[in-house]
């Protein structure tokens, strides 16, 4: 226990310098890139001295290095800043977008799990038959497929030509998410309090933008499932359960399906990554009032502080996510030890 | 699976069949975004919608028309000089919060505006010396000079009365949960229940509105990160009226076969060319006249709008009092023999061809901006003495290469401040405002007309002021008009009374549901 915790220690001291390294990798882009934030806020017809003004008010007149220095001072007080378009905290819109993210990225990778896993399998135990082609050829395609793309298809058929599914925002409007709203999280806001119509509304929001990430990324999964699968098929305990009489069916899913899960395991973390930034695009899609939105909006806006707080955020997430995955790991795995 | 599934088909089904029975709610989309929740703050045309619901000026406009009436002013007195105007107010009006509206309150909120110095308040501070209170329901706006316009004026936001026990003194607000008590007190006919932004607004009809009382209860703003999902929505069923800013395809093929209501607005935007006159290869008039002459506004309407807005030879729009022609008669549409009149005048051949960078920014103005400079360029080099680089920006680097006058020539457009032909015209070649608008003119004989149009309120001195200035327009060429944007709104059969004039106010009050 005592090695665990040090292990997880370590892990969250190493993010830092990740975090440190993206911001400032991201600080230098935009302050070179052309364009700022004053001249979008203030429109077309600010004069030149009102714009000057403006940025000397900002600290956008100062030199990059001392900018820089300057936001540095503000995140060790873990004050990510205020936004320079609105005059609010930027961790006001991320605190508000965050949880929209997180149910969209879980569901897409809840998704593309349930897809990806058994499609995997099943392409294994047939292996070069007619269903093993047809799901490799799948697993590419929807890999190659740009996730908008499929996003506005999924939207056409299932949302306007067969009226399944809604295809924007997170609930019906006249739900008024407003009257709910408590963590964020709506899908634990509606069952806290107990209406049932409106959490089915979330879930039911919930479907097309969560199938349009899981479906681009279940791609990876059916093929890692299947190369894994096919390794631990060839396996003497598999040979053995098999001369044992043990129902094919269950030799498969029972004894080699889990144990092909362990790197698949591993690659979830490397997916989440990917997953994030998938969910910019389908955020933009679905109308999907999250933090890509926020960042494709505000990346518009040159709303510095805003971009930089939102890739910290993201930058953090990946890191807790590739550090439950080592954990999960370690439990799933008795051969590893931290 | 299979019963989560089944489970969810039964919610959402269920859901649906509830929603549909709430006809007092009525969902619009839109595209735009809420700025700040504050009428010292907010310079936009969505905002500023926001607060013509939710507010009341001295003056407004009769929904769907130009023509001003007193609101919650009961009429008004102007002095001999022009430069004080006395409006008397309406009697027993509250605010939803019960707060009562008076004098005091027309000069707080105007004092703040001018205070808090936010975008907007040039509207205020540029004209008005002081708001004075005469009596509870009589206030005085004494002027810098004589002003023509400041009852359009006061029908903007920025110049609405707001509750002072509401609004902090002091700062800007951004959102309503910055306001005390938490929600924007009213003195329109809706009040804002709550506001989540990127995601939906809430109106529900305010009961102590002093005018008649809306047609719907509830409107639900729900916001869209694009038009193609905005028009899907309207398609499916969840929104049952769209507006700002569907693409040109989905409106033509809205349009198509009756489904929905469509209005088709002649708006008061309209997009131009501008030249940078001080330094650039425009320094020269002529080449100015040369480009202005080589535009086909009527093949950029057909090729890129679809036929959607309509081609403006003035920078005036059509529909405005004083406007004019002028463009078409003196430079023509798409007219090459005289470009290559002035260009071969000019020195310049086949061999030597004048060259320009014409810029554009891809998004900012949506989609069609791409197709309308390629259509352009298409269009100049029609002329073989012309050869145009197309080069393109992002906003906000478009904005610092303007004010920078690192574009010789670049498109842009407009939304008024006020309805006024003033507001067309001085912004760009008045020498203040066109060096905000990265155009650099400058001329003492027309800083001199602006100020005699601006300062009187004699129709026929306005008339010949502005007949001179197109006229003149045409040959200093410091803008060219090419377009003006018609508006699109699509509802539901079953949605009425969607009325929106050349002021682009769209009052939610006038919708009704007539099944």
């Amino acid at each position: 226990m005592r090695h665990l915790a040090s292990y997880v220690l370590t892990r969250f001291l190493l993010a830092i310098p990740m975090v440190f390294i993206m911001l400032t990798i991201i600080f230098v882009v935009l302050r070179i890139m052309p364009g700022d934030p004053v001249s979008a806020m203030l429109g077309d017809r600010a004069p030149l001295r009102v714009i000057n003004e403006k940025k000397h008010t900002l600290g956008l007149d100062k030199p990059i290095a001392a900018q820089y220095v300057d936001y540095l001072g503000q995140l060790v007080r873990l004050d990510l800043g205020d936004s320079m378009i609105f005059k609010q905290k930027v961790s006001q819109p991320i605190i508000e977008k965050l949880p929209a993210t997180i149910e969209l990225t879980l569901f897409g990778l809840l998704a593309s799990l349930a897809i990806g896993v058994p499609l995997g399998a099943a392409a294994a135990r047939r292996r070069r038959s007619g269903g093993d082609f047809g799901i490799r050829l799948y697993a590419n395609v929807v890999y190659c497929i740009p996730v908008f793309w499929l996003g506005l298809l999924f939207q056409l058929v299932f949302g306007v030509l067969l009226g399944w599914f809604p295809i924007s925002g997170r609930t019906s409007p006249r739900l008024e998410a407003s009257t709910f709203s408590w963590s964020g999280f709506y899908i634990v806001d509606t069952l806290k309090i107990g209406n049932l119509a409106a959490f089915g509304d979330v879930m039911w929001h919930l479907v097309l933008p969560a199938l349009t990430l899981g479906v681009v990324l279940s791609g990876i999964f059916v093929r890692l499932t299947r190369a894994n699968m096919l390794d631990v098929l060839k396996s003497d305990y598999i040979l053995a359960a098999r001369a044992r009489g043990v129902p094919e069916r269950r030799v498969v899913y029972n004894h080699g399906l889990r144990n092909a899960l362990i790197p698949i395991v591993t690659m979830l973390g490397l997916q989440f990554s990917l997953l994030l930034a998938g969910a910019i695009l389908t955020e933009s899609t679905f109308s999907w009032p999250g933090m890509g939105r926020l960042l494709v909006e505000r990346i518009y806006l040159r709303d510095y502080p805003v971009i930089q707080g939102v890739i910290v955020v993201y930058t953090l997430l990946v890191s807790v996510m590739s550090l439950l995955v080592d954990l999960l790991y370690a439990a799933i795995d008795p051969r590893v030890k931290y | 699976m299979k019963r989560l599934f089944t489970l969810l088909i039964v919610l959402g089904l269920a859901f649906s069949v509830s929603a549909a029975w709430a006809q007092d709610t009525l969902v619009y989309g839109t595209t735009d975004k809420v700025t700040q929740m504050d009428v010292a703050g907010a310079y936009d045309f969505h905002t500023w919608e926001i607060f013509q619901n939710v507010g009341s000026g001295l003056m407004q406009y009769t929904p769907g028309t130009t023509n001003l009436v007193p609101a919650l002013a009961t009429g008004y007195t102007v002095n001999a000089a022009g430069d004080e105007y006395t409006f008397k107010l309406r009697k027993g009006v509250k605010f939803s919060n019960g707060t009562p509206f008076t004098a005091s309150v027309v000069k707080w909120s105007i004092d703040r505006v001018a205070k808090l110095n936010g975008d907007p308040a040039a509207l205020v501070t540029q004209y008005v010396k002081s708001v004075d209170v005469v009596d509870d329901y009589t206030v005085k706006f004494v002027l810098k000079g004589p002003l023509s316009y400041l009852p359009a004026l006061v029908a903007t936001p920025t110049y609405f009365p707001m509750d002072p026990s509401v609004y902090p003194e002091d700062k800007i607000v951004q959102d309503v949960g910055e306001l005390n008590g938490g929600e924007i007190v009213a003195l329109g006919p809706y009040r804002l229940t709550s506001f989540k932004r990127d995601e939906e607004a809430v109106f529900e009809a305010n009961p102590n509105y002093w005018g008649k009382e809306p047609g719907i209860q509830k409107i639900i703003i729900r916001y869209f990160a694009d038009a193609t999902t905005m028009r899907l929505a309207l398609e499916k069923g969840e929104i049952d009226l769209a507006f700002k800013t569907l693409n040109p395809s989905d409106i033509a093929d809205l349009t198509k076969g009756g489904k929905y209501n469509a209005v088709k607005i002649p708006g008061p935007q309209i997009r131009y060319l501008c030249f940078e006159t001080s330094e650039s290869v425009f320094k020269d008039k002529k080449l100015r006249q040369a480009v202005s002459a080589l535009i086909n506004r009527s093949e950029i309407n057909q090729k890129v709008y679809l036929g959607q807005n309509a081609p403006l030879y003035s920078m005036i729009p059509m529909g405005m009092s004083y406007h004019t022609e002028d463009f078409k008669t003196a430079l023509g549409d798409g007219n090459v023999a005289l470009a290559e009149k002035i260009l071969k005048g000019l020195g310049y051949s086949k061999a030597k061809p004048f060259t320009f960078d014409l810029w554009y920014t891809p998004s900012h103005y949506g989609d069609p901006e791409v197709n309308m400079a390629e259509v352009m360029k298409a269009q100049m080099e029609k002329s073989s003495l012309v050869k145009v680089n197309l080069k393109s920006a992002e906003w906000a680097t478009y904005k610092q290469q303007w004010n920078n006058k690192q574009m010789p020539v670049f498109f842009l457009g407009w939304y008024p401040d006020y309805i006024d032909p003033d507001d067309y015209t001085s912004p760009f070649a008045q020498t203040e405002g066109s060096k905000g608008m990265g155009i650099f003119f400058s001329s003492k004989a027309w800083d001199d007309l602006f100020i005699q149009e601006q300062q009187t309120t004699k129709d026929a001195v306005r008339n010949s002021t502005f007949a001179k200035i197109q006229k003149m327009w045409t040959d200093e060429v410091p803008t060219v008009p090419i377009f003006q944007g018609n508006l699109y709104i699509f509802s539901k059969k079953n949605v009425s009374g969607v009325k929106i004039g050349p002021t682009l106010i769209f009052n939610y009050d006038q919708l009704k549901f007539t099944k």
